[in-house]
């Protein structure tokens, strides 16, 4: 089993192997341990010329004591961290993030997974979304239950899902009075809104048309292929 | 007071119907607030006798109420009469075809024709009414009893009322508010507030009794009935059926009061129907047994509400809605269990809610949700997908909430979140608030919310100028009609527009109901 972890650098022989500039920023890096630092704080915390800086912070990565980490806040900056630790999830953004872009594609399945587990109107409780991810083993890490709320809320906000209270009774016999629960919305009854289905409607113009303005309902554009048979 | 395209839409209604002299007076009332005759002569710069024949048709229509105010100083000028453009009464006009539509399929024919009358002339006494219904008639004998029955229909169905009175008396309000906070900056928002409250004020008080609102008969009819009708105690028995030989022996007085009294259309008793009406559409997606079990609770509790606006219905037990429900025919397939099953639906979301064994329709949750869902499907479709999860989840939040936390609850890229914040802040759809956070690096958060009262006003604007730009359309597009000679397929696109156009009118009339009248 030993052979197979990552060889750990020891720090004594580092000590001897660093220049004076080069140990100055890896403590800097190491003792901000697992949260890393950007390159630009970095610089403005050793106050070493910028030459030196890079040129240490090369040095150090040729030798494996400091890696670069894609910080999912901003990924056009580097973000160093010490061999010695993994990334905190305030740096990679967490399960919902690959190499600090956010993974659309692994939350549009589970997303779908969750919708899957309660057809149209019916409903269900936030332990019954991590048992239906669990069993459908779409992901290969273990996902939270923090992390299948955020997922089961941001469906609310997708207005797929509404969260309601257990009134006890009919659907929700099985579940306690009181206890928040999710209910599937049936989105093929809803009638669309009005406002929506004309062109003032969704009209970007709309602050600057007036009856005989430039802009007018009489010579709109949108009003032409509207009306257009 | 009314919003800039509520006044534009109302005064286009005005100049449509009655012309450009009466909509100048009317406009000049609606933007300035209530004017004395003088006044308003003074500021349309018209003649006294044009402001005077113009304030008689907007009154003769419902569309202005005269009122005197009393002041408590010796104030000699508020004692003038002055004149208050009534806004809803105007907008109301665009929905006659609604009312009308409610008439003929709740009560027939009959009594169709006789309402149209009034739409048409905005007030009537008994005695025009019939002899405009005999008159055009021509030569079929119809006989005044008959017509007065179906008058009495009307009434009992709440949709003519008696006019309000002339000229109310206002009494000074009451002083509730310090009188330091009149001035200084707030004074303008005050005034807003106040010019609100007058019209509902002069409204309420030029209003007719609950008591007489609907009532026909007279003294002198009760006095001469004694033959004939002596099991009718009350003399208000609307809607029933009545003996009207006895009318006969009683020609004199009640003819007089047949050519005193003026009546006129019930606008709160359809907004109150259309109201449920919208209700009703709001929980059809959660299928048939929910709308017939609440359009049955509708039905039996209307007669309890008093005001439009009501937050909740009166109570009523399950036997009572069962009862209820069973009185039509696609009730009658409904068992008990069915009924009650459809009750736990339309409590979740607790549209109606349960308490102590009986039931009572949340209407302020239901509306509250349909505009929303209005609100919501204008983001979608002029933002886009994105722009419309963020929107709900900060009308979820209904607090404010920083951009990442936004990012967060949307699954949306950090970066690019700003972006679209920034586009439904710049179209007054959010509000948005900068923190600066002072520390070892300085910076700025953005912090974002759904401000619903500003919001909800904003979109009822639009919707009055989308209102206004549909009828412009529509009437550009006839007019450019006339002025071609026409092929034939010309006449078919003309159709088709008109067509588009005028349903297009009357969905969008009842948005606009739904944020203004419900």
């Amino acid at each position: 089993m030993s052979q197979l972890k990552r060889k750990r650098p020891d720090s004594n022989s580092v000590a001897d192997s660093l220049t004076e500039h080069e140990r100055v920023v890896y403590d800097a890096i190491r003792s901000k341990q697992e949260m890393g630092i950007s390159q630009r704080d970095l610089k403005r915390e050793i106050n070493l010329l910028d030459k030196l800086a890079s040129k240490s912070l090369k040095s150090l990565q040729d030798k494996n004591l400091v890696r670069l980490v894609p910080n999912f806040q901003s990924k056009g900056m580097k973000h160093y961290i010490a061999a010695e630790f993994n990334p905190s999830t305030e740096i990679t953004g967490g399960a919902w993030y690959t190499d600090g872009s956010l993974d659309s594609d692994f939350i549009g399945v589970l997303k779908a997974t969750c919708l899957k587990f309660v057809p149209n109107l019916k409903v269900a409780t936030l332990e019954g979304f991590v048992e239906a991810v669990k069993k459908s083993r779409v992901s290969q890490v273990e996902l939270s239950k923090k992390q299948i709320e955020e997922l089961v809320e941001s469906l609310v906000c997708d207005n797929e899902l509404m969260k309601v209270k257990s009134t006890g009774i009919g659907e929700f016999a099985s579940i306690p009075v009181g206890k928040v629960c999710y209910k599937r919305i049936d989105k093929g009854n809803r009638v669309s809104g009005t406002m929506a289905s004309i062109p003032c409607g969704v009209c970007p113009q709309i602050s600057i048309c007036t009856p005989d303005g430039i802009v007018s309902p009489k010579t709109c554009v949108y009003y032409n292929t509207w009306l257009d048979f | 007071m009314a919003s800039q395209y509520g006044l534009k839409y109302a005064v286009h209604i005005i100049t449509s119907h009655f012309g450009n002299l009466v909509a100048k007076v009317c406009e000049c009332l609606l933007r300035k607030g209530p004017l004395t005759l003088h006044n308003l002569i003074r500021f349309t710069e018209l003649t006294p006798l044009q402001v005077k024949n113009s304030l008689l048709v907007l009154i003769q229509h419902n569309c202005v109420q005269a009122f005197i105010e009393e002041s408590g100083v010796g104030d000699g000028a508020k004692l003038n009469t002055q004149y208050i453009a009534l806004f809803n009464n105007i907008i109301h006009r665009s929905r006659f075809s609604k009312f009308l539509a409610i008439v003929s399929k709740e009560l027939g024919e009959e009594c169709l024709k006789l309402f149209e009358g009034l739409l048409q002339h905005g007030r009537l006494t008994l005695a025009q009414i019939v002899d405009r219904a005999i008159s055009s008639t021509k030569g079929s004998d119809i006989a005044p009893g008959a017509i007065r029955e179906t008058f009495l229909k009307l009434l009992g169905s709440h949709f003519v009322e008696r006019c309000p009175a002339p000229e109310p008396v206002l009494s000074p309000p009451n002083q509730e508010l310090p009188s330091s906070a009149k001035r200084g900056s707030k004074s303008a928002k005050l005034q807003k507030i106040e010019t609100e409250t007058l019209e509902q004020r002069v409204s309420e008080e030029a209003a007719p009794s609950e008591a007489m609102r609907f009532l026909l008969t007279t003294d002198a009819e009760s006095n001469v009935d004694g033959g004939k009708d002596e099991n009718d105690s009350s003399s208000s028995l609307v809607g029933e059926k009545r003996k009207y030989d006895a009318l006969e022996l009683d020609k004199e007085g009640e003819a007089t009061n047949e050519r005193v009294i003026l009546w006129r259309a019930n606008f709160e008793e359809f907004i109150r129907r259309l109201r449920h009406k919208a209700c009703i559409e709001h929980v059809r997606h959660l299928g048939n047994g929910a709308v017939i079990v609440l359009s049955a609770m509708l039905e039996a509790t209307r007669s309890a509400e008093n005001k439009v606006k009501i937050d909740a219905s009166a109570p009523l037990s399950l036997n009572s809605i069962y009862e209820e429900v069973i009185k039509n025919d696609a009730g009658r397939n409904m068992t008990f269990d069915r009924v009650r099953s459809s009750l736990i639906e339309l409590g979740c979301p607790p549209l109606v809610k349960a308490f102590n064994d009986s039931y009572i329709i949340d209407f302020k949750a239901i509306i509250d949700l349909a505009q929303n869902d209005e609100v919501e499907s204008i983001v979608l479709k002029r933002y886009g997908q994105e722009a419309y999860k963020m929107f709900r989840a900060l009308s979820q939040a209904g607090h404010l909430l920083e951009t990442d936390k936004i990012a967060e609850q949307t699954f949306y890229e950090k970066k690019d979140t700003p972006k679209v914040l920034y586009k439904l802040w710049k179209e007054e759809y959010l509000h948005m608030e900068k923190l600066q956070i002072t520390g070892a690096r300085q910076s700025q958060l953005l912090l974002w919310k759904v401000n619903k009262k500003n919001l909800w006003e904003h979109v009822l604007d639009e919707m009055f100028h989308a209102a206004l730009n549909l009828s412009l359309r529509l009437a550009h597009e006839l007019e450019k009609e006339k002025e071609l000679l026409n092929p034939p397929q010309s006449r078919d696109r003309i159709i088709r527009v008109r067509l588009v156009l005028e349903s297009a009118q009357i969905k969008l009339d009842d948005a606009i109901m739904l944020f203004h009248d419900f």
